[in-house]
């Protein structure tokens, strides 16, 4: 399984991206960190490039409801990305907000699996169990 | 021994000996071998066929068509490589809407096909053999994923085929096709006639000019007082090249050189004139700097020295906004880290170091907003170019 991933907009908190890639390694995902800075049509296109599974995005200085309501409409300029797992996670809101008003939004904008201020791992482990599913059915 | 340097421009074309530096208008009515033993016989005739060495932009380089599956990598990759390898022409298709791109009428020199690493495979299908079929071209050349090369190789005649530009962590690769298309623009080079008759005054190879001048730049801090990170500009009769340190730009673009290397086609002050003065009235800022130069745009209209010097001006200026974040284009630079802008060609003859001073503090204060101020390097006796042509 290929994952493309990156923390998106002018974003430059790195020591989560670091470690993402390593527990992707770990977990056996092919990884594709495109690093801090990354913008949307770069994740897409990297997907594109690289035929990607899952594209998971890491927003942390609460930049990310700005360009996450940019993602339909980019992704939807893109011919062969239909099948990809969209999945985003770091600190979602500027402040304060609970997840049930944040993840209902975020899935709104095109994403599949939604993160905010949760556990890297606990993260990874949904995303195992939902591409097992996808997989299934 | 001494050497003899001659460099044939679109525009002039200068010779240059151990003592002094010869610059010639070229006449267009004549070929350019006739033009030069007419203006500089007595100099070539003055030297062994094997210690002239020529080099010549003249014929504006391949003119090459990209197909590559995204503008972030294949396309951009392609694109850096073809621009380092000397090519001024360069159009793009990205693959996913090739049936909503016209079909260019005139002859491709060479089509580059590119797209996705090793491991992503059923990327290209009919659409693209169908699109071909309907082009002109003269060479085709796939670096792209590994696994589409049976696939094209079946369906595409005469396809050269090359390792991947787009290694596995998506990083670019650029030797190959770097090389490929070099020796492909010096067999362009001298098949063309009147370059090719030059072969009677020069028994050495004749080279194209971004070439031995991106061979120049890793020495120029050594040589002259320019500190890096620099860019270097090259304002001439049909296109204006730049060449920049890498460092000034926040890419994923990592290769081994130092040195990239940009054209802008549409911004020469002779043949492309037109186009350049096009371009000015379309920025918002040149009746701004027009007034700062305490001329009006009826300037445009007019020839002779001053109007030169003026489209030399603005042509400073709008590559610089070109390059800046101001205009959102292929490659932006750091403009703000630069240490020193230098500059070669025939603007070193036309304007003087305060006036091309005062165009690059105008561009900092009005689009950057701020009172950096690069030094400003003249290479006024076309040492960059001779120091290139030298180490031959
Ligand atoms: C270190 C730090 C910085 C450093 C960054 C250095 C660097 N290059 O990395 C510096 C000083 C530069 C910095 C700058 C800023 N920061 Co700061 N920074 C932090 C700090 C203290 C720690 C971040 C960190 O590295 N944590 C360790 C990593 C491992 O944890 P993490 O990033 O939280 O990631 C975990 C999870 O979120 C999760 N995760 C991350 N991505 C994803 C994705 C998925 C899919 C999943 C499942 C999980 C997941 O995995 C990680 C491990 O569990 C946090 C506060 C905090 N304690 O978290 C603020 C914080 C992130 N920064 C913040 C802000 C506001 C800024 C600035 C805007 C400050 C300013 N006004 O200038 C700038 C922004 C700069 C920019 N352009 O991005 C805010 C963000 C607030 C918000 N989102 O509402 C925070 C939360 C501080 C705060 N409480 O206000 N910062």
């Amino acid at each position: 399984m290929k994952v493309v991933t990156g923390v998106v907009g002018n974003d430059i908190h790195v020591v989560a991206n670091r470690l993402i890639e390593l527990s992707l390694n770990a977990r056996g995902f092919e990884v594709f960190n495109l690093g801090v800075n990354t913008y949307l049509e770069e994740f897409f296109d990297a997907a594109v490039e690289t035929n990607a599974d899952v594209l998971l995005i890491s927003s942390l200085n609460g930049e990310a409801e700005g360009w996450a309501r940019e993602v339909k409409l980019i992704k939807s300029k893109y011919k062969t990305l239909d099948n990809l797992v969209m999945m985003i996670g770091g600190n979602l809101v500027v402040g304060t907000a609970d997840a049930d008003t944040i993840v209902p939004k975020y899935k709104n904008y095109g994403f599949d699996l939604v993160f905010h201020q949760v556990d890297l791992n606990t993260g990874l482990d949904t995303l195992e169990e939902y591409l097992k599913e996808g997989k299934v059915s | 021994m001494s050497k003899l340097l001659i460099d044939i421009g679109s525009t002039y074309f200068k010779v240059c000996t151990d003592k002094a530096i010869e610059q010639h208008f070229r006449d267009f009515n004549k070929d350019i071998y006739d033009d030069l033993t007419h203006k500089c016989g007595e100099t070539i005739r003055g030297y062994e066929k094997g210690d002239v060495y020529v080099c010549s932009s003249a014929n504006g380089g391949l003119s090459t068509l990209i197909i590559g599956l995204t503008d972030s990598y294949s396309l951009k990759y392609a694109k850096n490589i073809a621009f380092n390898s000397g090519i001024n022409i360069i159009e793009t298709v990205i693959y996913q809407n090739i049936e909503d791109y016209s079909i260019p009428s005139d002859l491709i020199d060479v089509v580059i096909v590119v797209g996705g690493i090793d491991s992503a495979s059923n990327i290209f299908d009919a659409t693209l053999f169908g699109y071909l079929d309907k082009l002109n071209y003269s060479n085709i050349v796939y670096v792209g994923s590994s696994a589409e090369v049976a696939n094209l190789q079946k369906n595409i005649n005469d396809l050269i085929v090359l390792p991947n530009i787009i290694d596995n962590k998506l990083h670019i690769v650029e030797e190959n096709l770097k090389e490929y298309l070099t020796n492909l623009y010096q067999a362009d080079i001298v098949g063309k006639e009147d370059i090719k008759s030059l072969y009677d005054i020069t028994s050495n190879q004749i080279y194209s000019t971004p070439y031995i001048v991106n061979k120049t730049l890793p020495l120029l801090d050594a040589n002259f007082s320019v500190v890096n990170p620099y860019i270097l500009i090259d304002i001439g009769g049909a296109t204006t090249d730049i060449h920049y340190s890498k460092d000034l730009v926040d890419d994923n673009i990592v290769t081994q050189n130092e040195y990239d290397r940009l054209v802008f086609k549409k911004l020469g002050v002779y043949k492309s004139k037109e186009s350049l003065i096009f371009a000015a009235e379309n920025n918002e800022f040149t009746y701004e700097l027009l007034t700062h130069l305490k001329v009006t745009e009826n300037i445009f209209e007019e020839s002779g020295e001053k109007a030169l010097k003026v489209l030399m001006q603005l042509a400073i200026f709008l590559v610089l906004c070109k390059m800046s974040h101001y205009k959102k284009a292929y490659i932006n630079l750091k403009l703000l880290s630069i240490n020193s802008i230098v500059l070669t060609g025939g603007i070193t003859k036309v304007l003087s170091d305060e006036e091309i001073e005062d165009i690059i503090s105008f561009f900092y204060t009005k689009i950057l907003n701020s009172k950096h101020n690069p030094t400003v390097v003249m290479d006024k006796n076309y040492d960059i170019w001779t120091l290139g042509a030298k180490g031959n």
